[in-house]
């Protein structure tokens, strides 16, 4: 995207008032969003987003800049601030690019910016009308097409230059179910790091089935009660409890800054012996897998917690500086004008010894949370929450009647030691992480579990 | 590329697609902040962006598309990109773009660039050292942020509207960890003012306060209880129930108080205005993203439901006239609905009066997670709590790990009275929310 003689010279210029390490974040972004309403394709948002991040340390100070100007003397300018913040020493420093090619795991067949749009509509009318076609209890269905072409280079003093396109799809539907004056939503989302072949591999019309059978279950369902139970909770999206409530508390910006209840608790129990939780970029296809991290690292697969065992943190370059340990590829960015630090990709625990039939037959008054809803979590005291979008009554081991409007509520710590089952199949959820570097697609996921004991919030 | 540049080659890149209705929305943004981790800088960013985006309306379809890349060729694609877009939209029912003739409230145009680099470091570094000074249990963890944020908005179209303004302000957020023992707890507290006129020391005093406040907290009992909810967090709620507010959402059947103007929505006791030029508001519009001068309205009355938010296009389907509340939260975006100083109107009782006419229940300083507890389509929450006990009318001790579980629409009709401590948050685009300590009845509590 920018030729080499222009990076080596902007991150000279970056390194002049000292620091040790300089790094330039390069992107071109197209997004493509595609929304339908009231059965009609309501807007189109087309945008393209470019700009450049600039960055130095010196021990472990850091200082960032960004700039949407990539003419030279924007980069200079912007690289000029950076050097200045720093500090008031002139040096003369060279810089040597060398490319760095990295094999691309994630073959894209159908480039969303290539297909037609006409394409693209078919795809989410296919998806929308089967959400309103469910049933006459559907009042209003909304859908978007989004497909994102995300270009990154990053070069740094160390010589490192490195380039990675991440195409990314997905499917986002929402139905909203009414009766007498009330409503209640159902949503799916599918995404992967794919272009439009995701939708020979899961058909839009199932997308929109199941956003609207969510909603018409739900509108039939009372409160749950609350109170503190036994929960079973599903595979796919029910893995956000994972990271949320344990993922965010080994995120290196955290574990630095002695700010996580895991700090300096590596090789220790911190969860049940059945538990074995694994980040891992390297998913072919995956929707938060990356081929590098945006600090140019490749990225790969970090095994979290291995039988209840801390085996690692998620680590980027400043905060392993910190930490005085190595960058596990996991600095990530929403793009050029945020800083990147530590980061999930795609984050699950793995299939256990449980049969899942086993799992729900052994509760015997509880909660089955069939789907979750997104979280939020305090990583310095690892209390979490988390809405269920779905959830359901498990009384003498067997599943009964929908509840609506639960949450659970709990610590990281004592969650993980409570996840006494855990089954055997696997599967993922796609969603927005939302932290101090921006919004960034990941994986969340893991089998059937059952918690012993967590508070249920309701009313 | 400089604005006149900008703005001939997209006027001339129009008239070559052959279009001719269209409007150019415009931002520049320049902000810089610092952040302070024990006493040393941890991070300093400085962030130039600008963006734009072209729309055009074509047998009554609108079409956009936009860029950040200023280059000649990539400007000159946008009206063809948008003209595409267009062609796949299937709503018709939009309203031509807007025209002159409006009067507009003075912009200001010349806002205060940003202050100096190290002031900002010099108040960051004040406000972290006064939170240490403040309590010999403040720790490592602690963390302050200084920065500034300068926006400027322009928009033009080929109706002859030709318009811009600029906001901007500064933001100190500190929060400072407490331990006793094992007990850690963290608050945080926050001033936006100009950089001069904000008192780091009184900030930490504040912030260091609420923090040691929650020290021996313990687990809330459940039941129904009056509530108090802080203004703070009042503002947190509003803003995840938002679009309840918007005449969009409530034509798409995604809002529950569609059709509900003139009825009693709300306590008589609570008033909602949404004011552009509110004086307090660090942000303040002239005009908003369709070009429409924009005025204060009253949109709860003592309870009544005055009017929902509208832009052109809500308007014209409702057969009203548009309340000049057409937003964009990035210039990418498609033209939406929001409010801009958005404020419950406080009352007159003291906040230790309101706690007497409580008397037993609960005060909540901080709710969790809220986006992913509250559906603003339902009106359904339910949400992680921290706060505190009311006793006898008087604050008790700090609790902890509670659900407060409701529905938004519900809670409105149930607030029993508020006071006279109206909080201002954070902008958010040219959103500002505002409100009182609101007392509520019937709401359930899920503690132990």
């Amino acid at each position: 995207m920018i030729a080499k003689p222009i990076l080596e010279a902007v991150l000279a210029k970056a390194m002049s008032t000292g620091a040790d390490f300089a790094e330039i974040y390069v992107e071109r972004t197209k997004e493509n969003n595609i929304v339908m309403i009231d059965s009609q394709i309501d807007r189109i948002k087309d945008s393209l987003l470019s700009g450049v991040g600039i960055r130095i340390f010196k021990g472990l100070r850091c200082v960032n800049a960004s700039t949407a100007d990539l003419s030279l003397e924007g980069m200079l300018a912007c690289a000029g601030r950076v050097a200045d913040a720093l500090g008031e020493s002139n040096e003369e420093v060279s810089i040597h690019l060398t490319e760095r090619l990295f094999g691309d795991i994630h073959p894209i067949r159908i480039v969303p910016d290539t297909a037609l749009k006409s394409q693209k509509a078919d795809i989410l009318k296919e998806a929308y009308f089967a959400a309103k076609e469910k049933s006459d209890r559907i009042s209003q269905v909304s859908a978007t097409l989004l497909d994102v072409d995300h270009q990154i280079l990053v070069a740094n003093s160390d010589g490192l230059y490195a380039q990675d396109r991440q195409i990314r799809t997905r499917l986002a539907v929402e139905a909203v179910a009414s009766k007498n004056g009330e409503n209640q939503t159902g949503s799916c989302s599918p995404g992967r790091r794919m272009g439009l072949e995701l939708f020979e591999m899961i058909p839009p019309r199932s997308i929109g089935e199941k956003a609207a059978a969510q909603a018409l279950t739900m509108l039939d369902a009372d409160y749950c009660k609350a109170g503190t139970k036994t929960v079973a909770i599903e595979n796919g999206f029910g893995g956000v409890i994972f990271h949320e409530a344990c993922g965010h508390s080994l995120e290196a910006s955290a574990v630095a800054l002695n700010q996580s209840q895991f700090a300096g608790k590596l090789g220790q129990q911190i969860a049940n012996p059945k538990v074995t939780a694994v980040d891992d970029g390297t998913i072919p296809n995956a929707w938060g897998s990356i081929n590098i991290d945006d600090e140019g690292t490749p990225s790969k697969r970090n095994v979290l917690i291995e039988n209840g065992i801390l085996k690692s943190y998620l680590i980027d370059k400043l905060n392993g500086r910190r930490m005085g340990m190595e960058s596990t590829g996991s600095s990530r960015r929403q793009g050029y004008t945020f800083a990147p630090t530590s980061r999930m990709t795609n984050t699950f625990i793995e299939n256990g010894p449980d049969k899942n039939e086993d799992i729900i037959a052994s509760i015997e008054d509880g909660l089955y949370a069939k789907e979750m809803g997104g979280g939020s979590v305090n990583p310095l005291t690892g209390a979490f929450n988390f809405a269920v979008r779905e959830g359901y009554i498990i009384r003498n081991g067997k599943i009964c009647e929908p509840v609506r409007g639960a949450s659970l509520v709990g610590n990281g710590k004592d969650i993980l030691m409570n996840i006494d089952m855990v089954g055997q199949n696997l599967g993922t959820g796609q969603g927005m992480c939302g932290a101090s570097s921006g919004s960034i697609p990941t994986d969340v996921g893991q089998p059937l579990i059952r918690v012993s004991s967590i508070t249920v919030g309701g009313r | 590329m400089d604005y006149k540049k900008l703005k001939y080659t997209i006027e001339d890149a129009a008239k070559n697609a052959g279009i001719t209705e269209y409007e150019v929305y415009y931002t520049e943004y320049r902000g810089m902040d610092v952040s302070v981790f024990a006493s040393e800088i941890k991070s300093f960013n400085s962030d130039e962006s600008r963006g734009i985006c072209f729309r055009c309306r074509v047998n009554g379809k609108i079409g956009y598309a936009s860029t950040e890349w200023m280059e000649e060729e990539e400007l000159r694609s946008l009206p063809v990109r948008a003209l595409e877009n267009a062609a796949l939209i299937e709503n018709t029912d939009n309203d031509d773009f807007y025209g002159t003739g409006d009067h507009y409230q003075k912009a200001e145009t010349e806002i205060a660039p940003l202050a100096a680099t190290g002031q900002y470091i010099e108040k960051a570094l004040s406000c972290q050292k006064a939170c240490y000074d403040a309590d010999s249990r403040v720790s490592e963890g602690t963390e302050t942020s200084a920065g500034g944020y300068r926006t400027v908005i322009c928009l033009f179209n080929s109706n002859g509207l030709d318009l811009s303004a600029a906001y901007g302000f500064d933001l100190v957020v500190t929060a400072p960890v407490v331990r006793d023992g094992n007990d850690v707890n963290a608050a945080y507290s926050f001033s936006i003012k100009s950089l001069d006129e904000i008192d780091t020391a009184a900030l930490a005093k504040e912030a260091v306060k609420r923090s040691v406040q929650k020290i021996g907290a313990v687990q809330q009992e459940s039941g129904k209880m009056p509530v108090i909810i802080s203004n703070e967090q009042v503002c947190t709620m509003m803003g995840a129930f938002l679009s309840a507010f918007s005449a969009d959402a409530a034509q798409k059947g995604l809002s529950l108080l569609a059709g509900k103007e003139g009825e009693q929505i709300a306590s008589d006791c609570v008033t909602l205005i949404d004011d552009p030029f509110y004086a307090e508001s660090p942000v303040k519009m002239p005009f908003d993203a369709e070009g429409v001068a924009t005025f204060a309205k009253t949109v709860i009355d003592n309870g009544k439901l005055k009017t929902l938010l509208h832009n052109r296009k809500t308007a014209k389907k409702a057969g009203v006239k548009t309340t000049a509340n057409a937003s964009k939260h990035s210039y990418a975006d498609t033209v939406s609905i929001s409010p801009y100083c958005f404020y419950i109107k406080p009352g007159s009782l003291s906040f230790e009066e309101l706690l007497a006419e409580a008397k037993d229940g609960v005060y909540i300083t901080e709710f969790k997670g809220l986006h992913a507890g509250a559906n603003a389509v339902t009106g359904d929450f339910s949400i992680d709590s921290e706060g505190f006990t009311i006793e006898n009318g008087k604050i008790g001790h700090a609790v902890r790990s509670f659900t407060v579980a409701g529905n938004f629409f519900t809670l409105l009709q149930n607030i029993r009275t508020l006071d006279d401590r109206l909080l201002l948050d954070s902008p958010s685009g040219t959103t500002v929310l505002g409100a009182p300590d609101l007392l509520v009845d019937g709401l359930s509590i899920a503690g132990k």
